[in-house]
């Protein structure tokens, strides 16, 4: 009896090794983890995505090196440019559920991603957006989620920080009426400025293209306000900046979410001087990791990381992070893992998911001061 | 309001009227319709940002990007419409626009592939840009280039097709290929420095609007195709003044259409006016009614 006690306990101890031997082997031998980044690196979008397309490639470069922890597991990240286009995106989409990836990041555009997430929920594959604003995204489906704050979430403090420092009272919008990402900064500074007890005097739009803006700046001039709100992506925000100098409209300026690019400031020039933005980034941010991130971003492109690069790569360490945190195999897997993730450390500052899978972050507010974003009051 | 407006309608329309009056040399003269022109326009505009960017004064540079618009005209004419000449397909047919088109995107996509698709605007300083004053109206000075170069343009080019044997022989070919050649007419020859002159008209007009709004991108010929059409039509086909008249026309209609109207309505107030004036003006403003009958 006590040899066939002896047999058994060596025996489960055989096993036991057996098993932990083959679940080592199991781990080491798992097969690489398949993502794919869907950005607009092409197109009119196409400095955007090129951006998220740097940055992403980067957060590859750094998972491979083991600067982004994924806990050991191998993840190949497929970068694809959908060139501002979103049957480009749906048709990389479609292919890439076809080639077992779990989990999509991108694409770069709401508009894009209103179209294009829904086939993702249909086929069970996760989502992370990492540069939609519009309200609505993670709504779309429960394994949609977005680390990049919406605008609702950083309009009401920088109209908080804009009647603080400036004492604001009067607003004029200009936006592109032809874009969702414009066209969203409208919908939320129109609702929120007059919450703020700050009246919108004159609204004037724009379509995506002009590069004339100089009637409509000449109105808002008659209208006197306090305070300009710009819609509009960086090509054409850089050109009305310019245009309300020559036309000599001196009101403060507050830049919507197009603005949060350093070519704003390279288009502009000392025009863009004293704009302020709500960013969900700025270069000088101290969160952790960012210095390096600066740093080794700038010496591989040549050019300086904007908000849409980081928050790319805050999406490939907040992915990572949850991969090491829970082992996901698959596409189920992966959404578990991003909804079970918790707090995590990133280059745009502490990060989690909120309940609806929404980011829960806090934005800066920055102001362009000698051509680049500083913090709004520094 | 009303000065500035004004001087806005009017240094938008030139920028219209200028780049028309090149668009207008290929398809309102020679009626052949080239949606490469403002791929040309956009290629020489980066073309004379390269060379401000390394040394070279603007108006220097202007003068090498537009022999380049030029230069790559002819290379246009004779890729993409030159064979299909040579193969009887005439100018109002589908095959010289598609290869148009496609010479367009081809070089789109190089430029792209050598600058990148980011806007991007030339040094500080570079580009006349010290502000003006007349009456309540504020503009730049390369507003101003602007306009007196598309005036000047204007004038230059209706005399050279009305007065020079050149702009004989280039009348004679849209009138009439073969009469043209059988009067001794070397028509390859005309048709090579029609599109030499419209390339660096196109060139021209890319380069200065490039310098007025500091913005040098992929996507600006595309922009402003469709408008310099509709000016060409709206001024009467094969009209050179009737280019820039249409040109300040549609700048003064949108202008206004902002300030008095809506500016969410400009491009649909200042269409539907240009869609009346063809309902009472079916040629154009100063277009000819085409008298001729089989």
């Amino acid at each position: 009896m006590r040899n066939m006690t002896r047999v058994l306990i060596a025996a489960a101890a055989l096993g036991g090794t057996l098993a932990a031997a083959t679940g080592a082997g199991l781990a080491a031998s798992h097969p690489d983890l398949k993502w794919t980044a869907i950005f607009d690196a092409t197109g009119p979008a196409g400095a955007y995505g090129t951006s998220q397309k740097n940055a992403t490639e980067l957060a590859q470069a750094d998972i491979d090196a083991g600067k982004i922890d994924a806990g050991g597991q191998k993840i190949s990240i497929d970068v694809q440019d959908s060139a501002t286009s979103p049957a480009q995106v749906i048709n990389i989409m479609q292919s890439a559920f076809g080639s077992g990836t779990s989990l999509i990041i991108g694409p770069t555009l709401s508009s894009e991603a209103f179209k294009s997430d829904p086939l993702a929920v249909k086929a069970n594959i996760s989502v992370l957006g990492v540069s939609n604003t519009a309200s609505g995204i993670p709504a779309m489906g429960p394994c949609v989620f977005r680390n990049s704050l919406s605008e609702a979430q950083i309009v009401p403090d920088v109209i908080e920080a804009a009647k603080k420092a400036w004492h604001v009272k009067t607003a004029a919008i200009i936006y592109g009426d032809d874009d969702q990402f414009t066209k969203a900064d409208y919908t939320i500074f129109n609702a929120e400025l007059p919450k703020a007890g700050v009246k919108v005097v004159d609204v004037e739009t724009f379509h995506k293209g002009d590069v004339d803006f100089k009637a409509q700046l000449t109105k808002i001039k008659e209208a006197k306000p306090d305070v300009v709100v710009y819609g509009a992506l960086y090509a054409e925000g850089a050109k009305l900046l310019a245009q309300a100098r020559q036309v000599g409209l001196n009101a403060h300026e507050i830049g919507g979410n197009g603005f949060n690019s350093p070519q704003i400031i390279a288009l502009a020039g000392k025009a863009a001087q004293g704009v302020i933005v709500g960013a969900a980034w700025y270069s000088g941010a101290e969160t952790n990791g960012n210095a390096a991130f600066v740093k080794n971003y700038t010496a591989k492109y040549a050019k300086s990381p904007d908000q849409f690069a980081a928050q790319a790569y805050a999406g490939a360490q907040i992915a990572a992070a949850a991969v090491k945190k829970s082992h996901p195999s698959d596409a189920a897997g992966m959404c578990s893992a991003l909804k079970e993730l918790g707090s995590v450390q990133t280059v745009i500052g502490p990060f989690k998911f909120a309940s609806t899978r929404d980011a829960d972050a806090h934005g800066f507010i920055v102001q362009i001061k000698n051509g680049t974003f500083a913090k709004f009051g520094d | 309001m009303f000065d500035q407006q004004l001087a806005n309608g009017i240094f938008l329309g030139a920028v219209y009227a200028l780049f028309a009056v090149g668009y207008t040399l290929i398809f309102g003269v020679l009626d052949i319709l080239n949606l490469a022109h403002s791929a040309i326009f956009m290629a020489s505009s980066f073309v004379a940002l390269a060379l401000v960017r390394h040394g070279m004064p603007f108006w220097a540079a202007f003068l090498v990007a537009t022999a380049f618009g030029g230069a790559l005209s002819v290379v246009l004419d004779r890729v993409a419409f030159a064979p299909l000449r040579a193969r009887g397909v005439g100018g109002g047919a589908l095959g010289p626009l598609i290869s148009s088109i496609a010479f367009g995107i081809i070089v789109v996509s190089v430029v792209r592939g050598i600058f990148g698709p980011d806007e991007v605007g030339y040094p500080t300083g570079a580009v006349l840009s010290a502000n003006l004053h007349l009456g309540h109206a504020t503009f730049t000075a390369i507003d101003l280039s602007v306009l007196v170069i598309s005036l000047v343009m204007m004038i230059l080019l209706s005399m050279l097709l009305k007065v020079t044997p050149l702009g004989r022989a280039i009348r004679a070919v849209a009138e009439n290929t073969k009469a043209a050649s059988l009067l001794g007419i070397d028509v390859e020859r005309t048709i090579g420095l029609t599109f030499l002159i419209a390339g660096a008209l196109g060139a021209a007009a890319g380069i200065l609007i490039g310098a007025q709004f500091n913005a040098v991108g992929i996507l600006m010929g595309q922009r402003i195709e469709l408008k310099g059409l509709a000016v060409i039509i709206l001024g009467g086909m094969g009209s050179i003044p009737g280019a820039v008249l249409g040109g300040f026309l549609l700048g003064l209609l949108e202008v206004f259409s902002v300030a008095y109207l809506s500016s969410s309505y400009r491009d649909a107030i200042a269409f539907a006016v240009m869609f009346l004036i063809l309902i009472v003006r079916p040629a154009g403003l100063l277009g000819k009614r085409a008298a001729r009958t089989a």
